[in-house]
């Protein structure tokens, strides 16, 4: 079995590095991410004219930035293929296993990549204290891991629809909803300096996995031909 | 021979519901659209379990048979749905005053109108017979995944002003005996209805597939 797994770690490496050689080359996911985030939170911030935010209110927008820009270029790591007709042929050839979680990793980095972009751009335009990076760090990183995780197989989905823009957030946004809400209230606390209560890692944990789980299960019935 | 049976159960529940039933306590004569309320919500949660059900049926087995009556399911799960919102918010509007508020019933409810949107567009926007039914049976089976965490979740945020669920947690019932059998009736009236215009729709569509493809083969 341990040899079968790290052939199987080799493909998914495969995978992971051939997405982010073609992303290093024309950086084409991430500039479009990285252009709408800065587009959002600046017309936010702009209209606010400097109003100061209840810790509620902060959080929410925290989240719907960050939803809406990786709504903006997650869904690439499929639709790409499909133009390029790679998809089934790399299918084929690295496992269907090891390119959903190379595509994963991917969107992984990526959005975890934007988060670099996006904290201290919104510590600068409102004016927000953080005061436990640490918990700051563990509620993002398992927020995004949901995002990244439902993101990629909703992506996978809409590859042979027409609209792929527009239904990609149709189709991501309600899957992702308990997720959202219970990363809202933790990040609320994370600015209102208040310890996070321990129940909203262990949800936010537990739906990572079961999407992760449900994921790679389903995953293998959209390639039979 | 049981739609039959299906029409004069419906036509009683009706029946009962208008003259049976005593008004309620602090209700009044309100409380008769909990009878419409109650099963149709029942319903458009039911729907969403059986349209999976059919999806993990369709993805085992290719049949396209499950496809259409996981799609019919879904379609009309939709239409419940949208009928439960609705009949809710006149609901909450006259007892407690706001159409809307983000009750947790509401939002779960909610949700699911999401969910059945997106899975009808879906659809619609699939072509190829084959690739639309695996896509949108994988859709309906990661949703399934997904909602039951908003159970867990939204009751932190909103407070409830729905009454308790007619089991409640003690495990005893309080409530009039002739509302519970009424509201019981009313609820398997309306679960038949909905299987009936599954199999109806699911039919349907097997019958138009069929013409098309008499059509295109002379």
């Amino acid at each position: 079995m341990p040899q079968n797994l790290l052939l199987w770690a080799r493909a998914i490496q495969a995978v992971l590095k051939k997405d982010a050689l073609g992303e290093y080359r024309s950086r084409y996911i991430f500039a479009s991410l990285g252009m709408f985030t800065l587009i959002t939170l600046s017309s936010i911030s702009m209209s606010l004219g400097g109003a100061d935010l209840p810790a509620s209110l902060l959080a929410a927008l925290f989240w719907v930035i960050l939803f809406f820009s990786a709504m903006s270029g997650l869904s690439r790591v499929f639709v790409q293929e499909q133009d390029a007709g790679t998809l089934v042929a790399l299918c084929i050839y690295a496992g269907a296993q090891a390119v959903l979680f190379g595509k994963l990793l991917f969107n992984l980095i990526l959005l975890t990549g934007l988060l670099f972009i996006i904290v201290p751009l919104f510590i600068l335009f409102f004016n927000v204290q953080v005061w436990h990076w640490g918990e700051f760090a563990a509620v993002t990183l398992l927020g995004v891991a949901g995002l990244a995780s439902v993101s990629t197989l909703t992506a996978a989905l809409v590859t042979p629809a027409k609209g792929k823009g527009t239904l990609f957030t149709v189709l991501t946004f309600p899957l992702l909803l308990p997720q959202f809400l219970a990363a809202i209230q933790a990040t609320k606390q994370v600015f209102s300096q208040v310890t996070v209560d321990t129940a909203y890692y262990g949800f936010m944990l537990g739906y990572d996995v079961s999407v992760i789980a449900a994921a790679t299960i389903l995953f293998d019935y959209l390639w039979r031909e | 021979m049981w739609r039959y049976g299906l029409a004069i159960w419906t036509a009683v529940v009706i029946w009962a519901v208008f003259y049976l039933v005593p008004p309620a306590e602090g209700l009044g004569e309100l409380v008769r659209i909990a009878y419409f309320h109650i099963p149709v919500a029942w319903v458009s949660v039911l729907a969403f379990f059986a349209a999976a059900w059919w999806a993990c049926r369709y993805l085992k087995s290719g049949e396209g048979q499950d496809d259409q009556k996981s799609a019919a399911a879904a379609l009309l799960g939709f239409v419940f749905c949208l009928l439960a919102t609705v009949s809710g918010a006149v609901f909450a509007k006259l007892t407690w005053g706001a159409y809307w508020n983000w009750d947790p019933r509401q939002t779960t409810i909610f949700v699911l109108l999401l969910i059945y949107g997106a899975y009808l567009v879906l659809r619609a926007s699939l072509e190829d017979e084959d690739v639309r039914a695996r896509i949108s049976s994988v859709y309906a089976l990661l949703s399934v995944v997904t909602v039951p965490f908003l159970v867990f979740v939204i009751p932190r945020f909103y407070a409830s002003l729905h009454p308790e669920p007619i089991i409640n947690r003690a495990g005893n019932l309080d409530m009039d005996p002739v509302m519970l059998y009424v509201l019981l009736a009313a609820v398997i009236a309306c679960s038949g209805i909905f299987f009936w215009l599954v199999s109806l729709i699911a039919s349907k569509q097997k019958l138009s597939a069929v013409k098309v493809k008499g059509r295109l083969e002379g």
